[in-house]
This record gives structure tokens, sequence and C-alpha cells, in this order.
């Protein structure tokens, strides 16, 4: 697929409308990147949590 | 930590001292023939090429693997997340080394050793970014240094100064922040003045941001990196806070570098977008360009949230190794390999063997710095005179 670029419109178009989809993506892309990080977190041992001692195993 | 420890003596010529040696030997009559006879007896540089590994290695590298200072501090002491805080000594003193040796390097550029201070009193404006990178390196290297100090007060025994400076650390560490969050950006956006020099794919409106935020992921890499090698060689130097907090910091900086990495992922594919750089991706800087991103980017992003998941230190500590190399091949690609890229082959640059002789002497100096420190100071224990704080 070849675009032919003239006007500086042309070019804000082509990459804001491609940099928005990205960002649409991206954003849905975080929050089930982030729900695959930390879904194990809660399963009895809390990495994350601040306690004393703060050791897992 | 029980002080017979330190009694144990150990045969001085052993196969690193040895190494180290030799190295440190040769690297100082290289510097004898680079302070006698100038830039050109000793390196590769030339009017096309002003800046060699000198720069893209000892300077922008260095620079991004000593973050894991900044980092660290931040997510113990502005963060209030106390269960890295065996974490914050290690990586203050490897930020401090990373920052002393970076402006020790940096000597070897730029000659004339008398004329550092030259940023702050000759100068033609402070609206240079190069201005800028000099005063937050210079500051931050006081902020490091002083940060360092308490451990260095401990074993001199100097409790009073301690508990002085011990008071500072919370403005230290937001100094740290603010300076590191200033010349880390600055960094990249030294190469916004040159887009016909730099390749399409790496140069970005975006590259200040780009340098910035994957000091973070150097940061939270080197730590875990350093803190593997501190326990394969000073595990008799740790004590039971430090080694019981380990798994948990490689844990817990592992899902932070996946995140970062993902965001940093994300940035620099909208950055092709905006530039529109996406034809140069089938060329051969494209694949190289797409090497970086999925194998140094991407893969490290998705091996690190495995190794979260399955809580697996192993693979978290590969991972930080490889996202390490992963910033070197960053640094390098923008300061020298995507620099110049225009040029014949004939005028690009390959560095001398005395510039990889110095580079190399410097690491070895670094080395044999941390080492003698975390032999003698308290970093990888608490000293058990102190509260910690």
């Amino acid at each position: 697929m070849t675009h032919t670029i003239n006007t500086l419109h042309d070019f804000m178009l082509r990459t804001e409308g491609i940099t928005y989809i990205l960002i649409v993506v991206a954003l849905i892309g975080f929050v089930v990147f982030w729900r695959f990080l930390t879904d194990r977190d809660e399963d009895g041992e809390r990495l994350g949590a601040d306690r004393p001692g703060g050791h897992h195993h | 930590m029980p002080e017979h420890k330190f009694a144990i003596q150990k045969p001085a010529l052993t196969p690193f001292n040895v190494v180290a040696g030799i190295i440190v030997v040769i690297g100082v009559v290289i510097t004898g023939i680079r302070f006698t006879q100038g830039l050109a007896a000793t390196t590769n540089l030339s009017d096309y090429n002003p800046w060699g590994i000198w720069i893209g290695f000892d300077l922008l590298v260095g620079v991004a693997l000593a973050a894991g200072g900044y980092v660290t501090s931040a997510a113990c002491y502005l963060f209030g997340l106390k269960r890295f805080h065996s974490a914050v000594r290690p990586a203050i003193l490897t930020g401090f080394l990373g920052y002393a040796l970076v402006v020790f390097a940096l000597h070897y550029d730029v000659g004339r050793p008398w004329r550092l201070p030259y940023p702050f009193i000759v100068q033609s404006g402070t609206t240079s970014l190069l201005f800028e990178v000099a005063a937050c390196v210079a500051l931050y290297l006081t902020v490091l240094f002083i940060e360092f100090t308490p451990a260095a007060l401990e074993w001199l025994g100097l409790k009073r100064a301690r508990s002085i400076v011990n008071k500072l650390t919370l403005v230290l560490t937001i100094f740290g922040v603010v300076l590191s969050t200033l010349h880390q950006s600055s960094l990249g956006a030294l190469f916004l003045i040159a887009p016909s020099k730099l390749h399409p794919l790496w140069y970005s409106p975006y590259l200040a941001l780009y340098f910035f935020v994957s000091s973070i992921v150097a940061g939270l890499s080197m730590v875990i990196f350093e803190s593997t090698l501190a326990h394969r060689y000073f595990h008799d130097k740790m004590d039971a806070e430090h080694l019981q907090e380990t798994d948990g910091v490689a844990l817990g900086f592992g899902k932070a570098a996946a995140f970062v990495l993902a965001g940093y992922f994300v940035m620099k594919v909208i950055g092709l977008a905006q530039t529109n750089a996406w034809s140069y991706l089938s060329t051969g800087y494209g694949l190289w360009f797409l090497v970086e991103l999925l194998g140094f980017v991407l893969l490290p992003c998705y091996t690190y949230a495995i190794g979260v998941r399955e809580k697996n230190l192993k693979i978290i500590r590969w991972t930080a190794a490889w996202t390490v190399l992963g910033i070197v091949v960053n640094r390098l690609n923008v300061g020298l390999i995507a620099f110049n890229w225009q040029l014949p082959s004939s005028e690009r640059y390959f560095p001398h063997w005395m510039e990889i002789g110095i580079s190399v002497f410097v690491i070895t100096l670094g080395v044999l710095a941390y080492r003698f420190i975390v032999t003698h100071m308290p970093i990888l224990y608490a000293h058990p005179d102190y509260d910690k704080h």
C-alpha cells in the first residue's frame, strides 16, 4: 500500500491518524498487560505487600 | 556483620587481581599517550566523527546504567516502598561510582582537565543543553557523594557527621530525582540538533523522553543485575535483612521494569508513526532497529512479566542482564551506529584499540572501587552500631 504525501495536511492526516489508533490500542493493551502482570499476586502471597520481613517464600 | 569476616586474608595474586592489574597498567600507559600526544595518537576520531566510544559508551551508557541510584532511592524514600531499603545503598554506590567514572572518562575525550569548571564560568549561554547536562551531572555527582557518605562515615566511626547527613536523605532523594530527570532526558535531547545525521528510525522529537524512560528501565535492571553479581561474589558480606529482601527486590523491580518497558515500546512505535519512518523498516538499518525494538525491548518486557508471574528469579535475573545489554545497544545506536549513517563506509568510525583499552580501564577501576568499598564499608549489611534510615 503506497501513499502519496503532497501536502502537510496529507502528512498530518496520515501520521496523526495512525498515532490515534495506536494510542487506543496501547491504552487497552496496558490494562490487559497489567492484569497479566499482576493477576497471580492475590493468590495467597502478595509479593507487593509491605509487611514485616517483606519476603514471600 | 561480625568483624572477623574482614580479617580473613585472601591471597593477593588471584586471577582477578592479575588481570585487573594488567588492565590498569595498560590503562595508565594509554592515559600517558593520550595526554601527551593528543587524540590523534589514541583515537580514530575525525572531523566527521568528533566523538566515539568515550562518549557513546563511557558517557551515554554510563549515565543510563547509573540510574539505579535515583530509581531505588525514589522507590524507597519517596514512594515509601521500604521493603526495597536494603537495595538503596548498593544502588547509590553503583550510581556514585558510575557518575564519578563518567566524569573521569569525559576528561579523555574533552582533554585539558583544568577547564572542567568552564561551563560555569566561561560559556556562551545557559540555554545550551550541554550546559544543562554539565550542571546536572556536577550537581548530581555531589548529591550521590553525599548520599553515599553515611556508609563511609559509619566505617570511619564518625557518628555525629553521619547523623547530620542522614537527616538530609529525603531532600537529597528529591534533588536526585529532579536532576536525573533533567539530564537523562537532556542527553537524548542533544541529538535533536542533528536530524540530518541521525538515522530517521532513531531520530524522533521524543528522543528526550526515550532517554529518560529507558534510564528508568536501565536503573531497575542494573539494580537486579548488580544484586545478582553481589550475591555471587560478596555473599559473605550480606546480612540477614539483605539476604531476606533480595528476592523481593528482584520481583518488585522486575514487575516495574516490565511495565515501564511496555510503555517505552509503545512510545517508540508512536515515534515511528509521528515521523512516518515506516518505510525504513525494510532496509538494513530497519532490521537492526527491529532487533533493538523487538529483541531488547519487547522480549525483555515479556520475559520480565513471565518471571514475575511465575515468581521465577532466574528468568528475572537473566532478563535484567539482557536489558542492560539492550541499553548499551540503544545508546551505541543513537550515539554511534545510526549517527552519520549516510557517510560512506570508508568515513565511518570504528574505535581505535586504545579507545577500547581506556573504556575497559575505566570499567575495571569501577569494579575495583566497588570491591574495595563493599569489602570495607557497610553497603551490603547494616552497621550494628547504627539504626537503619
